[in-house]
């Protein structure tokens, strides 16, 4: 189980990061280091620049100054597919063209792994079933998309990105028009990734309680700045979530789980 | 799974089938066996040979390559109302023809194809350029699309208004796609300007594949989606110009028959590309033949047999998606 006192050195550090869209600065200023091997959660407001942010930690969005680490190697050096290989993302609401099986979702995974015109190889066949077995999809494997619940259609999209075999998983709003049956399951996949896969998971959500009974590291954003990070316990604070969502929370500690919980 | 596999090879049986129908139907019937026995008199031999034969393996190629232009089209438009003329390229090519045909009256006609493959090429590269801004969006490339290809039309009609009434018949002719002029010069040279544009679309369908989910899904796997839809236009470009300006204006078979294709063999294109030239090829040599037979001996130009059932399909493309948000 991950420890948040012993973080080993960090894969993916975000140094004095400033994003923008055209002139619209989104984030300023940023230093961020993503614990390695540990579920950090990213919570802010709409337009807090979460989304930006992971856009810009698999390349999808240039910096305007300032970098993106990966090993101490800055994100622009590294070749498209050799990112690919070692960062996966999955976008917010993420759409595919009809028709498509479960398996041929998850199949495009491995579009990075594959040389240009090299066929499909075992160890291509290797990854895609491992996909489908650590998100419970291999009886749903030849059913098309759009037969799917929503809940199992982020996980086939999950097990796309797994496919990838990537140390880093980002994630935007996975939840997000999930049931909460569906939403406990997605959480629940994140944490066995990270607990038994030993990857790094990094997700925007927005429940607020959600993120504090499942990460391991919180960090919290407010238009386009860092306010607070830390265990989620160190920064479930009043002041803190008062300042970040413009709510007045109550602060209940559950002596079970030993989380913090707000309650608006 | 099966029936999709029945449907595909049902048409792939009946290429050969409607290729001696085409030879057979006709102002002349033509006694195949005769022929095969070597029988026929010359002249037989000659509209068999000469005339028939080339115009059906014409719409057959023809008919081909707008099926997998139309594919291309769709996956990275990501629209399943997209075809080649959309970019653009129709309208470019038509231009370039129409000043060929009414303002050097003196040139000679195997000027036209070069023409048009010129117009074609201009009007997507235009296209491409207008709608960049920090990359490319399938929206954006769209739009621009129908709006040059709105202007060349119009530069089109100006010519018609004003030209010669010899010169715009030819011209209306030409721009209503027909295959009638058909010969095995045309027929090389349509060869020769595909084979290469084709060969690489098929070399690459993963790049199709993946386009499909749209940038940022493409580009996250490791895609260079801009380099990979600026390459794939224009292959769609020299595909569906070399063909626009061998056998004219076709249109709705690039449109038609990637879905048709779609139902057949499911959306992955390692099968979908072949389905789909199989479908556009069938689909031209029957318009083809329907065309020339129906009130023979006047010829309806297998151009406008196509959007005589392209648009009735379109409207039903458009009633059987009226369920999904736009």
């Amino acid at each position: 189980m991950f420890r948040h006192d012993n973080a080993a050195t960090p894969g993916l550090v975000l140094k004095n990061l400033t994003l923008a869209y055209d002139n619209a600065t989104i984030v300023q200023g940023l230093d961020l280091s993503i614990p390695q091997g540990a579920f950090t959660v990213l919570l802010g407001r709409n337009g807090s620049g979460k989304s930006t942010v992971l856009k810009a930690c698999v390349g999808l969005l240039r910096p305007k100054s300032g970098t993106v680490l990966l090993d101490d190697r800055p994100l622009s050096q590294f070749g498209v597919r050799e990112r690919a290989r070692r960062i996966a993302l999955l976008p917010q609401g993420p759409v595919a063209p009809e028709g498509l099986s479960v398996l041929d979702l998850i199949r495009q995974g491995r579009y990075p792994h594959r040389p240009l015109l090299a066929r499909w190889s075992p160890l291509d066949d290797e990854a895609c079933d491992e996909a489908l077995e650590l998100t419970r999809m291999v009886d749903l494997r030849d059913r098309p998309l759009e037969n799917l619940s929503g809940g199992q259609r982020q996980r086939a999209w999950i097990a796309m990105a797994l496919a990838q075999q990537t140390d880093i998983l980002l994630l935007d709003e996975p939840t997000t028009f999930l049931d909460l049956a569906h939403q406990a399951e997605v959480m629940d996949l994140i944490t066995t990734l990270v607990d038994r896969g030993k990857k790094t998971v990094v997700a925007v959500l927005h429940d607020i309680n959600q993120a504090a009974r499942h990460a391991n590291h919180i960090v919290m954003f407010k238009a386009g700045k860092l306010v607070s990070q830390g265990a989620p316990n160190d920064v479930m604070k009043r002041e803190t979530i008062r300042n970040v969502f413009d709510i007045d929370p109550e602060i209940i500690h559950d002596q079970k789980t030993n989380a913090k919980f707000i309650l608006v | 799974m099966m029936p999709r596999y029945r449907a595909i090879s049902l048409a792939a049986l009946l290429v050969p089938a409607l290729l001696l129908a085409s030879l057979m139907l006709g102002d002349r019937h033509v006694d195949l066996a005769a022929l095969i026995k070597g029988e026929a008199t010359a002249e037989v031999r000659t509209i068999v040979m000469d005339l028939r034969l080339p115009r059906a393996l014409m719409a057959l190629l023809a008919g081909m390559a707008l099926g997998i232009a139309g594919t291309i089209a769709q996956a990275v438009m990501r629209n399943p109302l997209a075809e080649p003329g959309i970019l653009g390229i129709n309208a470019g090519a038509a231009f370039a023809g129409s000043i060929v045909i009414v303002g050097f009256t003196g040139l000679s006609v195997t000027v036209l194809p070069w023409a048009g493959f010129v117009g074609a090429t201009t009007m997507a590269a235009a296209v491409f350029l207008l709608s960049w801004r920090k990359g490319t969006s399938s929206a954006r490339i769209v739009l621009i699309g129908i709006g040059l290809g709105a202007f060349a039309s119009a530069g089109t009609s100006v010519m018609i208004a004003f030209a010669d009434i010899a010169d715009v018949q030819r011209l209306m002719i030409w721009l209503a796609g027909s295959i009638y002029d058909a010969n095995w010069d045309k027929i090389c040279l349509l060869l020769a300007w595909l084979i290469v544009p084709i060969t690489l679309v098929c070399l690459f369908y993963r790049q199709i594949d993946l386009i499909r989910f749209g940038d940022d899904v493409a580009a996250s796997l490791g895609q260079r989606v801009n380099l990979v839809r600026a390459g794939m236009i224009l292959l769609c470009t020299a595909i569906s110009g070399a063909t626009v300006t061998v056998a004219g204006l076709i249109g709705f078979v690039g449109l038609i028959a990637p879905h048709l294709a779609r139902r057949m063999v499911g959306p992955g294109h390692a099968r979908l590309l072949p389905a789909s030239a199989l479908v556009g090829g069938l689909l031209l040599m029957a318009a083809d033949l329907v065309g020339r037979t129906i009130i023979a001996p006047v010829q309806l130009p297998a151009g406008i047999v196509t959007a005589l059932i392209g648009a009735p399909f379109l409207a039903y493309l458009l009633w059987g998606r009226r369920h999904v948000p736009a």
